[in-house]
C-alpha cells in the first residue's frame, strides 16, 4: 500500500458513510415520531369533534347528526340516550375530585419533598423515595377498586349518607397516587436552591426550621406551583380509579358545595370509557362525542403542561 | 446595663420546640401515603389469601420452621456482615424473580408458540447472523458489500430460492429456507430437547458472560456446564413428578442456571459473604420442610383464593371458579410487543436528541413535544389507538398488535425521557476520548454510550413497561373485550388483560361474590408483578449508580 492509500483510508470522511447515515437516519426518525403521534393526536381530535358540532361541521363537509356547541359548553345534562350532550355535568366532576385530589396531594406531597430534600438521612431518602415511586407505579384500576371496597366503607361509618359510589373516595384515591408527583418535581426544585443561600441562612443563625420555611420554600416557589399543575393535570386525566369509584350517573354537581363530595357522579374521562362499553355504533353521534370530550380533555391538560413550563421558564429565580 | 439586658432578651433564644415539631409532622406527612397504600394492600391480601382461615397448628408449624430460623439468620447477618446479608437477599430475590418470569416463558412455550417453531424461528435468525459475522471478521468488506450479503443471507434463510420471487423467476422452489427445513426433519428430537438447544444455550451464553465478570473464564465454563447438566437432568426427571418436560426445561433454564451461577461464582469470588447463603438456606429449607411437616400432621393451610386453580384456569359467572389465565398470558404477550415497539424506537430518539441533534427550532419543538406528550391521558392515547389504528388502518378492534403499539405510544416519552438521563449522566470525558481515537460518531455510541448507559436505559424501560402492563383505559378504548375464555394465538387476535379482566369483575360482574374472591385475588396478582419489576428496576439502578 502506498502513502496515498494509507492516508486516504485514514483521513477520509466518514460523516456519510453507510453506517453513519443509516444510524443517523433511523435515529432522526425515532425522534420525528413523537411529533407525528402529536400530530396525529391533534388531527385525529379535531376533525372528529368537527363533525360533533353543528357549528363546524359544514367546514368539514359533514352532513349528519350534530349538537350546537353553546350546548355542548353550557349544558348541565349529560344522557346520550336521549341526545342531550352537556359536558358542564361531567365537567363539575372532574374539577370536584381534581380540587378534592389537590387538598390531599398538596400539603402532603410539599412536605415530603422538605422532608426528602432537607431533614431526610441518606439512608432514609433511600428508602422513602423508591416507597414513594411505587405509590405512583400501582395500577390505577387497583386504586379504584381500593376506594370502592376499603374507603367508601369507612366513609360511611362516618357519615352515613355517602352512595355507594362517591367523588370523596375517588378524590382521596387520586389524591394518594399524585402525592409522588407533586414530591418529586417540588423536590428537584428543593435541591437546585443553592447551597450558599442555605449557608448564608445557618450563619445569621437561623435554625432548619427557619432555612427550610424562609429560605429554601421562597427560593423553590416556581418549581413548586409547576408541580401543582402537573399534578393536577394528571389528576383531570386520571382514568380507571374514577370509572370504578365515581359512579356511572352523570349528574351536576355544584362545585362549590361541600357535600357534592358525598355524591356519586361521572368525570370526564369515566364518560368516555362507559360511551365505550355502552356498544356505540361506529360513527355515530355518541362515537363523536367521545372525541369532543377528548378534545376537551386533551386541550385541558395541554393548557395545564404549558402554563406549569412557563411558569418555570419564566419566573424561575436564577442564582 | 439595663438597656443591655434589654437587647439581650429574647435574642439568640431558639425555640427547639417548633422545630422538633415541624420535623416530625413533615416525616408524617411522608409516611402517610406509603401507610395508607400498605394497609389497603394489607386488606387485599388478606381478602385474597384469607390467613385466618388455617389450621393454628399449620400457622404454628410454619412459624417454627420458616419464621424463627429466617428471623435468627437474618437478625444475625444484620448485624455482624451486612454485605454478606446483602448477598443472601440477593439470592432469595433472584430466585423468586425468576420464578415469575418463569412461570411466564412456560405459559409462552406451552400454550402459544410449540418448541419446533421457536428452534425454527431462532435457527432462522442464527445461522445468516453467525454467516455474516463470519464474513465480516474473516475478510474486510465495505459495509455496503456487508449489507447486501446480509439482506441476502437473510431472504435465503426466511424464504429459501427464491421464495416469493417464484413468480418473476418462473422456477419451482429450490432451495427451502432454513424454518421449513427445520419443520420437515422427519425424525424430530424430542420437543424440550429443541428448546434446550435453542433456548437454555442462549441462557447458558448470557449466564457465562455475566459470571466471567466475577470468576475467570476456566471456572466460569465449569459452573456453566455443570448448571447445563442439572437443566438437563431437570428436564428428564421432572415427568416422575408430573410435570411436562417444556415447562420444566423453561423453568431450570430460567431459574437453576442463574441462580447456581450467581451462588457458586459468590462463593468463589467472596469468601467473606459465603455466610450469606445461609439466608436462603433458612428461607427455601424452612418452607419445604414446613410443607412436609404440615402435610404429615394434617393440617389445613389457608383457603386462599390465590391458587394454582385460580392462575391457570379462564373467565367463569361463578367466581369461586374463575380464573386469569388468559388475562396473564395477554399481559405477557401486550409486554412483549411494547418491548420490541418502545424500547428501539424510544432509545433510538435518545441517543439522536443526546448525540446528534443540531441545536435548532426542530430539536426544540422535538424537545418540548415529548415533554408534553409525557402529560397526555392515557385515554387520549386510547382514541388515538381506536382513531387511528382501528378506524384508519382498519385493523381489527382490540388486537395484541393494536393493543402494544397503543401502550407503546403511551409510553414512548417516558422511555425517550429516563433514556435521555442515563445518556446524559455518562461523562464527557468518554465521549471525547473516543473521537480522540478517531471514533466515528455511531462508533462512539455503539461502543461507548449505550453500553455505559445501558443499565440505566434498562431501569427506565422496565418502569416504563410497568406503567404499561397497568394501563387499562386504552386497551378499553381500543376495543379489547372485557371476557376472553382463551389465550391469544397470534398477534392478530384479541387480547385480554390483567387490569382490564380485574375492572370486568369489579364492575360489570359487580356482585359481593366477585367482590370477596376474584377481584382481590386479581389484584394481587397484578401487584406482585408490577412490585417486582419495580424491585428489579430499582435493584439494577442502585447497582448501577
Amino acid at each position: 500500500m502506498g502513502t496515498d492509500d494509507i492516508s486516504a483510508e485514514l483521513t477520509r470522511n466518514t460523516k456519510n458513510a453507510p453506517p453513519e447515515l443509516l444510524t443517523r437516519v433511523f435515529f432522526f426518525i425515532c425522534a420525528a415520531l413523537s411529533v407525528v403521534t402529536t400530530a396525529s393526536i391533534v388531527v385525529l381530535l379535531v376533525s372528529e369533534a368537527a363533525k360533533f358540532f353543528s357549528v363546524t361541521a359544514p367546514l368539514v363537509g359533514f352532513a349528519g347528526e350534530t349538537v350546537s356547541m353553546v350546548d355542548f359548553l353550557t349544558g348541565t345534562t349529560w344522557q346520550v340516550g336521549s341526545g342531550e350532550y352537556g359536558v358542564l355535568a361531567l365537567v363539575s366532576a372532574t374539577i370536584l375530585i381534581t380540587v378534592g385530589a389537590g387538598v390531599i396531594s398538596i400539603p402532603l406531597g410539599v412536605a415530603t419533598a422538605i422532608y426528602l430534600s432537607e431533614y431526610a438521612s441518606t439512608r432514609a431518602r433511600s428508602i422513602l423515595k423508591p416507597a414513594l415511586e411505587v405509590l405512583a407505579g400501582i395500577p390505577t384500576v387497583v386504586y379504584g377498586f381500593f376506594a370502592l371496597i376499603y374507603i367508601t366503607p369507612a366513609i360511611q361509618t362516618l357519615l352515613p349518607d355517602t352512595g355507594t359510589f362517591n367523588l370523596a373516595a375517588a378524590s382521596t384515591v387520586v389524591g394518594i397516587m399524585i402525592i409522588p408527583m407533586v414530591a418529586s418535581i417540588s423536590e428537584d426544585a428543593m435541591s437546585a436552591v443553592p447551597d450558599e443561600l442555605k449557608q448564608a441562612g445557618y450563619g445569621m443563625g437561623a435554625t432548619k426550621f427557619d432555612v427550610s420555611t424562609g429560605i429554601v420554600v421562597p427560593a423553590a416557589l416556581s418549581g413548586i406551583f409547576s408541580s401543582f399543575i402537573l399534578a393536577l393535570s394528571r389528576a383531570i386525566g386520571e382514568t380507571m380509579a374514577v370509572t370504578v369509584a365515581a359512579g356511572s350517573q352523570a349528574n351536576f354537581l355544584p362545585p362549590w358545595d361541600p357535600t357534592s363530595y358525598l355524591e356519586g357522579a361521572l368525570p370526564m374521562t369515566a364518560a368516555m370509557i362507559q360511551l365505550l362499553l355502552s356498544d356505540i355504533t361506529g360513527g355515530g353521534l355518541a362515537y363523536r362525542s367521545l372525541f369532543a370530550i377528548g378534545l376537551t380533555l386533551f386541550v385541558l391538560t395541554l393548557t395545564m403542561n404549558i402554563i406549569s413550563d412557563v411558569i418555570t421558564q419564566r419566573y424561575r429565580e436564577e442564582y | 446595663m439595663a438597656t443591655e439586658d434589654r437587647t439581650i432578651d429574647g435574642f439568640g433564644q431558639v425555640s427547639r420546640t417548633v422545630g422538633t415539631v415541624f420535623r416530625y409532622l413533615l416525616l408524617a406527612a411522608t409516611l402517610i401515603g406509603i401507610v395508607a397504600l400498605v394497609i389497603l394492600l394489607l386488606f387485599v391480601a388478606n381478602d385474597a389469601i384469607q390467613p385466618l382461615t388455617a389450621d393454628p397448628g399449620w400457622h404454628l408449624t410454619f412459624f417454627a420452621t420458616l419464621v424463627v430460623p429466617t428471623l435468627a439468620v437474618g437478625g444475625y447477618l444484620a448485624s455482624r456482615n451486612q454485605s454478606a446479608a446483602a448477598v443472601g437477599v440477593g439470592t432469595i430475590g433472584l430466585a423468586v424473580v425468576t420464578t415469575m418470569f418463569a412461570g411466564g416463558l412456560s405459559l409462552i412455550f406451552v400454550d402459544i408458540v410449540d418448541s419446533i417453531t421457536w428452534a425454527a424461528a431462532v435457527l432462522t435468525l442464527a445461522v445468516p447472523t453467525a454467516a455474516v459475522v463470519a464474513i465480516a471478521r474473516v475478510s474486510n468488506r465495505s459495509p455496503l458489500e456487508l449489507l447486501a450479503v446480509a439482506v441476502i443471507l437473510y431472504y435465503v434463510s426466511l424464504f429459501g430460492v427464491p421464495g416469493p420471487l417464484r413468480s418473476v423467476v418462473g422456477t419451482g422452489q429450490l432451495l427451502p429456507g432454513v424454518g421449513s427445513v427445520v419443520a420437515s426433519i422427519p425424525v424430530l428430537p424430542v420437543d424440550w430437547m429443541l428448546l434446550f438447544a435453542t433456548f437454555t444455550l442462549p441462557v447458558a451464553v448470557v449466564v457465562r458472560y455475566y459470571a466471567r465478570q466475577l470468576v475467570d473464564d476456566r471456572t466460569a465454563t465449569a459452573i456453566v456446564a455443570v448448571g447445563l447438566v442439572a437443566v438437563a437432568i431437570a428436564a428428564t426427571a421432572a415427568p416422575t413428578a408430573g410435570i411436562t418436560p417444556v415447562p420444566a426445561t423453561v423453568l431450570a433454564s430460567v431459574v437453576l442456571l442463574p441462580t447456581m451461577t450467581y451462588v457458586t461464582t459468590t462463593a468463589l469470588s467472596r469468601p467473606h459473604d459465603r455466610v450469606g447463603l445461609a439466608l436462603p438456606g433458612a428461607v427455601f429449607g424452612g418452607s419445604l420442610l414446613g410443607a412436609v411437616a404440615v402435610r404429615t400432621l394434617g393440617y389445613a393451610g389457608p383457603q386462599a383464593w390465590v391458587d394454582w386453580q385460580f392462575l391457570t384456569s379462564a373467565h367463569s359467572r361463578n367466581a369461586i371458579d374463575a380464573g386469569l389465565y388468559p388475562a396473564i398470558g395477554g399481559s405477557i404477550l401486550l409486554m412483549l410487543t411494547v418491548a420490541v415497539l418502545s424500547f428501539p424506537l424510544g432509545v433510538g430518539a435518545a441517543i439522536y436528541l443526546e448525540e446528534y441533534a443540531p441545536d435548532n427550532k426542530l430539536t426544540r419543538l422535538i424537545d418540548v413535544n415529548i415533554s408534553n406528550l409525557a402529560g397526555v391521558p392515557s385515554v387520549v392515547y386510547g382514541l388515538l389507538g381506536l382513531g387511528v389504528f382501528v378506524r384508519y388502518f382498519g385493523q381489527p378492534s382490540g388486537t395484541v398488535l393494536v393493543g402494544g403499539a397503543t401502550l407503546a405510544l403511551l409510553i414512548l416519552p417516558i422511555v425517550i425521557i429516563s433514556s435521555r438521563e442515563a445518556i446524559r449522566s455518562v461523562p464527557n470525558e468518554l465521549r471525547q476520548a473516543s473521537y480522540g481515537m478517531g471514533a466515528t460518531r455511531w462508533q462512539t455510541v455503539k461502543n461507548v454510550i449505550l453500553p455505559r448507559s445501558f443499565s440505566g436505559v434498562l431501569t427506565g424501560t422496565i418502569l416504563a413497561l410497568g406503567r404499561a402492563i397497568g394501563e387499562t383505559a386504552p386497551l378499553i378504548m381500543i376495543g379489547a373485550p372485557d371476557v376472553l375464555f382463551s389465550l391469544p394465538a397470534d398477534l392478530s387476535s384479541k387480547v385480554s388483560a390483567m387490569p382490564l379482566q380485574v375492572f370486568a369483575w369489579s364492575s360489570l360482574y359487580a356482585t359481593p361474590e366477585f367482590y370477596q374472591r376474584a377481584v382481590p385475588a386479581g389484584v394481587v396478582v397484578l401487584v406482585s408483578v408490577l412490585l417486582s419489576m419495580n424491585s428489579v428496576a430499582i435493584v439494577l439502578r442502585n447497582k448501577f449508580e
